[in-house]
């Protein structure tokens, strides 16, 4: 029965996390950029409550929720920061490629150590189609071209075949980053290191991709709102040829779509997520959320900046940083090209007519 | 609860009936309507057989203490998904649809029992295909529909109207078209009424039934109110309201559910689209031109989230919650994404487009009213602008 409705608890949820993100993540964003790094005090905080290890099982110490959690918590947590919830979440995106591909086993052994340690340590996602990485029997080598983070104990690479994890052996070389400072930016050196883990599972690389496409959707969805919230605000405020500059039709009407932009793509991103929850197919609602997601912020990030105009443009007001990091999160997971090639052929090979009917398999 | 986008098994069941209905039933009716370039005729056996289903029935339950449960008013979102199924198999069929259609809601909500009786009476089992019509546009007044200019006049017991509509769905073949008039063209809105004018009523005429580019279907009809006199008892709710019913136009101002229908009439439109475009490209082997598949691959993606957008004002609708942002953006996505769809269709056909007898060309015909009717996607986006940046009106 079609309800949009999350429920008490994921509400619950969602308060909690946006008041931690209003308290502890927006008022330090520009020192978390210039630092490159969360305060301690933030990251004990958001341990305290429950947001590390959300999808992780409770034998492990996480909550078990499932992407439609995760999905209202990284707007949340993305409205704020998106790079310090990068930082602050040990696996990000790459926990669903363990999980889908090493199943309970990764998760003990490689995912879990980094919860418990409460430390810094991080697995970093990366897109082996997006990266150059040669893999010779059990040992890799070669570079990849970005990562959000200075540091991390895992490079998880997500494939069209498989997977696999790197653990030692990377060097990190500090890039000035796009956007997303908060975690770090670095590129990766490997010379000839051990896998840590190797799988060949097609149909689990899909599913993998599809959750963490999600994850960087839902992240977007919180930036982009921000964006639209910001810039409404100041159009309120500002005055020019007599009235608010939202009182022109030019710019209520373009108010009006980065608002119809984002409703329409989290309507997507929480119809894939529920997919995903359900058992569901999927792989193309995630990848049409995430193509989506990322089409509004081609609208959403620069008409923020727009819409404040000088102001927009200097670093005082955060529109600059929404425009950057929202493009920085949209080239992640293969970015649009490859969203839309999955979510297209997926089309294109069904046979008769097109189901675009909502909840059917 | 929690979030769910599943259709319940009733939907389910009520959408594969559509499905049916509308391949053996609703298309071939649509396609010779637009063919002949006409609207169907009242005493087409379309309309017999419709009425033979027993379809076309008013939800008022009958006189007091009759023996008919009342019809419950079916969810929004329910509905909203029939609207799309239908229009997918053909839009203008679904106006030419033989009931009391549009005015049905205002005379259950504003009617007195006698006024059901009369006219809603007659709807109850239909001896024969029956129509009934609202009155609004004028050739003046459009989205803006405290413009009106047909005026009501009180005369003795009775009143005078006089003015002239346009656009307006079944008017011709209608048993009695409830006509929106002012009382006062100086008051906007607070100062109109509507009167039930029955079909042959002297100063009723000048019938002129509009060629339209799409939707030929059903008529689009001009007339005009020429001292066109109605007794008292013809004033929708009485000359003194009921103030028990004052309930409902607060309700209008805050839910809609006009708007979402057109909505999921366009997304069934650009359904239609899609369907026909991918099946012609698979046809000429060019689904492998990552540029076909590309487009192909937005469209069913941008349709996908118009429909959500159109269900989720249903959604609010159902849960009595405000909407009128929700039900506005479903109209000014939906629209234009139907008009995207069919216009993709129209070039995947490339020259044989231009033939004008491909249902893509109908299609692409068709859905440009989806833009137009219950507000432009412009009168849309003033509506969202209004409650978003508190837009001056």
């Amino acid at each position: 029965m079609f309800d949009l409705d999350p429920g008490e608890e994921l509400r619950l949820l969602v308060e909690t996390t946006r008041s931690f993100a209003a308290e502890a993540l927006t008022p330090a964003l520009r020192e978390a950029e210039a630092a490159r790094a969360v305060d301690p005090a933030v990251r004990a905080s958001f341990a305290q409550i429950g947001l590390a290890g959300l999808e992780l099982p409770e034998a492990l110490g996480g909550v078990a929720l499932g992407s439609v959690a995760r999905a209202l918590v990284n707007e949340e947590l993305g409205a704020a920061d998106p790079g310090a919830a990068l930082a602050l979440d040990p696996l990000g995106p790459a926990l669903p490629v363990l999980e889908e591909l090493g199943g309970e086993e990764a998760l003990a052994t490689l995912a879990s150590p980094l919860y418990s340690q409460g430390s810094e340590a991080r697995a970093v996602l990366i897109d082996l189609d997006d990266s150059d990485l040669r893999v010779e029997g059990d040992r890799v080598a070669g570079h990849v071209p970005f990562v959000p983070a200075d540091r991390a104990a895992l490079l998880v690479g997500l494939g069209r075949e498989g997977a696999l994890v790197v653990s030692e052996g990377m060097h990190f070389e500090s890039l000035r980053g796009a956007g997303l400072r908060a975690a770090g930016a670095s590129s990766v050196s490997i010379t000839d290191a051990p896998l840590a883990a190797r799988w060949t599972d097609p149909k689990a690389a899909v599913r993998a991709r599809a959750r963490a496409r999600v994850y960087v959707a839902s992240l977007l969805l919180g930036v982009l709102r921000a964006s639209c919230e910001f810039s409404r605000a100041y159009a309120l405020e500002r005055q020019a040829f007599g009235r608010p500059i939202a009182h022109h039709q030019a710019l209520a009407f373009l108010i009006t779509d980065m608002q119809m932009a984002l409703d329409g793509a989290r309507l997507l991103v929480h119809d894939a997520a529920w997919r995903l929850d359900a058992g569901l197919e999927a792989t193309g609602a995630a990848a049409a959320a995430f193509a989506e997601t990322i089409e509004a912020t081609r609208l959403i990030g620069p008409a923020g900046v727009q819409i404040l105009g000088g102001h927009g443009f200097m670093a005082d007001y955060p529109v600059e940083k929404f425009m950057r990091e929202s493009r920085a999160l949209a080239s992640w997971v293969g970015g649009l090209d490859a969203a839309r090639e999955d979510a297209g052929r997926e089309l294109c090979a069904s046979s008769g007519a097109i189901a675009l009917s909502v909840g059917e398999p | 609860m929690s979030l769910d986008f599943s259709i319940d098994p009733e939907t389910r069941k009520l959408l594969e009936e559509a499905r049916e209905l509308g391949r053996r039933e609703v298309r071939p009716a649509g396609l010779e309507a637009d063919r002949a370039g006409a609207p169907l005729p009242p005493d087409h056996p379309y309309f017999a057989r419709f009425v033979a289903r027993g379809e076309g029935r008013t939800r008022w339950p009958g006189p007091e203490g009759g023996q008919r449960a009342a019809a419950a008013r079916p969810a929004t979102v329910q509905m909203l998904l029939l609207a799309e199924e239908y229009a997918y198999w053909d839009r203008g069929i679904m106006v030419a649809n033989p009931g009391v259609g549009l005015p049905e809601g205002n005379v259950l909500a504003l009617g007195s029992e006698a006024q059901k009786e009369r006219f809603l009476g007659p709807f109850l089992e239909l001896d024969r295909p029956r129509w009934a019509c609202f009155a609004m546009t004028e050739p003046g007044a459009g989205s803006d529909a405290a413009a009106i200019r047909t005026s009501g006049r009180k005369d003795g017991e009775g009143w005078i109207l006089n003015g002239a509509k346009c656009f307006i769905g079944n008017a011709s073949r209608s048993d009695w078209i409830l006509v929106q008039a002012t009382l006062d063209p100086t008051k906007g809105r607070a100062a109109q009424r509507a009167f039930f004018v029955p079909q042959g009523t002297p100063g009723l005429g000048g019938f002129k039934i509009e060629k339209k580019m799409g939707l030929k279907a059903y008529e689009s009809t001009s007339f005009t109110l020429e001292d066109c006199r109605v007794s008292g008892d013809h004033l929708l709710g009485g000359e003194v309201r009921d103030t028990s019913r004052a309930g409902f136009k607060t309700a209008m101002r805050t839910f809609n559910a006009g708007r979402p229908v057109i909505a999921a009439n366009a997304v069934g439109i650009g359904r239609a689209a899609l369907d026909e475009a991918l099946a012609f490209a698979r046809e000429q082997d060019r689904l492998d031109d990552p540029r076909v598949r590309d487009r192909i691959e937005a469209m069913a993606r941008k349709l996908r989230m118009a429909r959500l957008v159109c269900l989720r004002a249903g959604w609010l609708a159902d849960r009595e919650q405000p909407n009128i942002v929700e039900a506005s953006m479903s109209k000014a996505m939906a629209a234009g994404v139907g008009q995207e769809a069919t216009t993709l269709g129209m070039e995947l056909l490339g020259s044989r487009a231009a033939r004008g007898d491909h249902l893509i060309e109908k299609l692409h015909r068709d859905v440009k009213a989806m833009d137009i009717v219950e507000g432009t996607g412009q009168v849309q986006r003033m509506i969202i602008a209004r409650h978003l940046v508190q837009l001056p009106r």
